[in-house]
């Protein structure tokens, strides 16, 4: 897939997503890149944790890929 | 065998690459012997028979004995001659369905009941084909390990592309093996099987299927209906005593399609099917 | 067709001693030897030392975090997380720098301390100790289901967390459009050193807790999520969540002050201690902050493989009703280095506006519902750049060092300005390196 169709496919389908295309996707056969560890959508859970605690603490911002491990006194 | 073939050793460098060799050249026989592609070997010379007998070798005549019983004890559904669906079904991806009036007459040529085997001798109609894919890689891992094993009792793993005999000494480290994870979210996450002793076969749903009005078809056919075998797993693995129950047991299972986890349930082995 | 015998139907008990006979006889073997074969009952631990350093005697945190998993059969994952902080050197305090000698007393009231003219009022009070668990228990519902449920928990000596989360994700689209909705309740309760200043009161002396409210304060947190993945193709992912956030209660901090200034000049205003104690030398008001905040935030993420190379790209925007608007930009390309080895480069920008109530310094005589000079709620712009080396051990163990620098720079809106005051001298301004070293193994 070139760069620009890509790119084109990504807007597509961050607004698709949410309506929820059902001609999109792959079939179960071609998952084999899907299932490598680098492309979850969290990679490493503890570098992401411990990210989101430093700019919990620095700025006005928190969460939105998803939520769980608590606050602490530093906000 | 189509596929990368290696042998794992914890016995000495000299004695490793004498079970190296002995490996190599029992892969490679079986192949030659074996193979649905080569001219002149005896599966060559039981396919272009024409009706006509064909008198078979020990070795060839205990293949043949195993898939009888095999046969007999699936109910049909694993078939040595059913290799001949190929003619009408390929399995590109594309749309391309046969109609029931061509698979119909392919089937005519389909059933080992259309053979007569009665020990040495095999005498298929006219038209009909054996293969012995289904169960060449498995019986060649198991000829191999006994081979391996008989060089030397330190633990030794055969790894035909996946299907895997590990023979020796059982009070060892165990082979680790990973059964690769599935999707994304972590769908089917990957597994790690200690093998200490034993065999580990694979069935895939490999990249081979047909698509039509968003039915999927895969490329496991029924030899009794000619069609392909609805609901089966994306891929089995099940963990026997040698390589060719395994084999067998997960070609089954995929065989069985939405039944292949009640069926291995049921024969009390240990199994990982993915879906 | 398909007629079945009962003895000998693949269903039956006797297919597998009659496959093993089958087996042996074609081998030429008496008896087989019984396969061992089992599932590893592992534990994937994944450990990570963070060191995290701000310029200028600020502060400097050194953390070790654990996260254990533990996989069991049928897809069921207990994992286990713990993290231990430690948090040393100064914050800013909300104070402005002045032309003159400042001193402040302690939240705890126990003593004073002393800031230089021109310098940035910096409070070192929370040297600190945290500890934070937690426990999520993950397993399928049914073919197209998965849940979870986890607890967190957290403590330091004057903040605790109790929290409880939920998930569900449901499979649609065979696995291609997951969708997740989840939601988390958590109670938090501070107990602040001398006690929570009444809002905007007067710093006092030494040993003058009049204006505090005695007793602990309580948090209460609720976060709900929902989430939709799309499988776009074979290389490309992409996530969209909506989540909204709400908090009531104690949303303040105990230790953050603004400065009184005069509102023609800007300046401070002076004070005198009572006599035979120390005390502030100018005017200092403790922040208030509203007791509720509701944030909405859509967050979309990419993911996108590009023949061996990752490329990971999010987008967040949040909104909240103190009048804050944020986006973060981030970016991440793994890029394999060699058979087992990968760097990633990493970007992030961040931006916000300010809080409604956000002001730098309070005029004399202006006493408003709400006021903060923390400068976490005044607008600037925020950038993160990093990079990681990662590689996987000879043993198949994953080690991973990354080093990263964090710079936010902000700028006061003029109209917040009071008198002669300079907004470079009150403009947000931080500096961080942020340095982590990982490993992860299994048990």
């Amino acid at each position: 897939m070139t760069g620009r169709r890509g790119l084109v496919a990504l807007a597509t389908c961050a607004i698709c997503a949410g309506s929820g295309c059902s001609s999109m996707g792959v079939e179960p056969w071609e998952r084999g890149v899907l299932a490598k560890p680098e492309m979850q959508l969290v990679v490493d859970p503890l570098e992401a944790g411990i990210d989101d605690h430093i700019y919990f603490s620095k700025e006005a911002s928190s969460g939105g890929r998803g939520f769980g491990g608590g606050g602490c006194g530093c906000n | 065998m189509a596929s990368p073939c290696e042998v794992l050793s914890r016995a000495g460098r000299t004695v490793a690459r004498e079970q190296l060799r002995a490996v190599a050249e029992e892969a490679w026989r079986i192949e030659e012997k074996f193979s649905r592609y080569r001219t002149g070997n005896v599966v060559d010379r039981i396919n272009t028979a024409q009706g006509t007998p064909v008198d078979v070798d020990p070795e060839t005549a205990d293949l043949l004995d195993f898939a009888a019983e095999l046969h007999r004890l699936s109910d049909g559904r694993f078939d040595i001659t059913s290799g001949v669906l190929r003619e009408v079904w390929t399995f590109d991806g594309s749309d391309r369905l046969p109609t029931a009036r061509e698979v119909g007459r392919v089937l005519g040529r389909v059933g080992w009941d259309k053979a007569t085997w009665v020990r040495p001798r095999l005498t298929l109609a006219p038209g009909m084909q054996i293969d012995l894919g289904g169960i060449g890689k498995e019986y060649a891992v198991d000829r191999a390990a006994l081979l391996a094993a008989a060089l030397d009792s330190a633990p030794c793993l055969i790894n035909f592309g996946g299907d895997l005999m590990a023979v020796g000494e059982t009070n060892h480290v165990p082979w680790q093996v990973g059964i690769e994870a599935v999707g994304p979210n972590g769908g089917n996450p990957a597994r790690h099987i200690a093998l200490a002793r034993g065999a580990l076969a694979t069935s895939g749903d490999a990249r081979r299927f047909l698509l039509r009005d968003g039915v999927r078809y895969s490329h496991i056919l029924d030899p009794r209906s000619g069609w392909p075998v609805t609901g089966a797993p994306r891929s089995v693995t099940v963990a026997a005593d040698t390589c060719t129950q395994a084999g067998m047991l997960s070609t089954l299972a995929m065989l069985m399609g939405g039944e292949a986890e009640a069926f291995l349930a049921r024969q009390g082995v240990r199994y990982w099917c993915m879906r | 067709m398909g007629a079945t015998d009962g003895g000998r139907e693949p269903g039956s008990g006797q297919f597998v001693q009659r496959l093993a006979a089958a087996t042996c006889s074609l081998l030429g073997i008496g008896s087989t030897v019984p396969v061992l074969a089992q599932e590893e009952p592992t534990w994937a631990l994944d450990t990570s030392f963070l060191y995290y350093g701000e310029s200028d005697e600020r502060v400097q945190d050194l953390s070790l975090n654990v996260l254990a998993r533990r996989l069991f059969a049928d897809d069921k994952v207990l994992s286990f997380g713990l993290v231990y902080d430690s948090l040393t050197g100064a914050s800013p305090s909300g104070a402005i720098p002045l032309n003159e000698v400042q001193t402040f007393t302690r939240p705890s009231g126990n003593d004073v301390y002393t800031v230089q003219p021109g310098e940035l009022p910096l409070d070192d009070t929370f040297l600190d100790t945290r500890y934070a668990l937690t426990a999520t228990w993950q397993q399928p519902l049914g073919r197209l289901y998965t849940g979870s449920v986890g607890l967190s928990f957290s403590t330091e000596y004057d903040y605790t967390h109790a929290g409880l989360n939920f998930g569900i994700t449901r499979d649609f689209n065979t696995r291609n459009t997951p969708l997740s909705l989840g939601a988390a309740i958590a109670r938090d309760e501070i107990d602040p050193e001398g006690g929570a200043p009444l809002p905007l009161a007067p710093m006092g002396n030494i040993g003058d807790l009049s204006a505090r409210r005695p007793g602990t304060e309580d948090k209460d947190v609720v976060d709900l999520l929902i989430g939709v993945t799309q499988v776009v193709n074979e290389h490309l992912l992409v996530q969209v969540n909506y989540s909204l956030s709400d908090s009531s209660g104690y949303l303040n901090d105990p230790y953050k002050i603004l400065t009184v200034v005069d509102p023609a000049t800007g300046e401070g205003i002076a004070r005198v201690p009572a006599p035979g104690t120390a005390g502030p030398l100018h005017e200092y008001r403790f922040e208030s902050r509203p007791d509720q905040r509701t944030k909405h935030s859509l967050f979309v993420q990419g993911k996108y493989y590009m023949g061996g190379k990752v490329l990971d790209v999010s987008w967040r925007y949040m909104t909240d009703d103190w009048e804050i608007d944020s986006h973060t930009l981030e970016a991440k390309l793994r890029w394999p280095l060699g058979d087992r080895g990968w760097v990633e480069p990493h970007l992030r920008f961040y931006t916000q506006t300010e809080a409604e109530f956000y002001r730098p310094s309070l005029p004399v005589g202006e006493l408003p519902e709400f006021a903060s000079a923390d400068y976490r709620l005044a607008p600037f712009d925020a950038w993160t750049a990093g990079l990681k080396y990662g590689f996987r051990t000879a043993s198949g163990n994953e080690a991973g060092i990354r080093l990263e620098y964090y710079r936010q720079d902000g700028s006061v809106p003029d109209g917040l300005l009071i008198g002669n005051q300079d907004g470079d001298a009150l403009s947000p301004e931080l500096d961080a390196v942020i340095l982590t070293v990982s490993y992860g193994f299994d048990l």
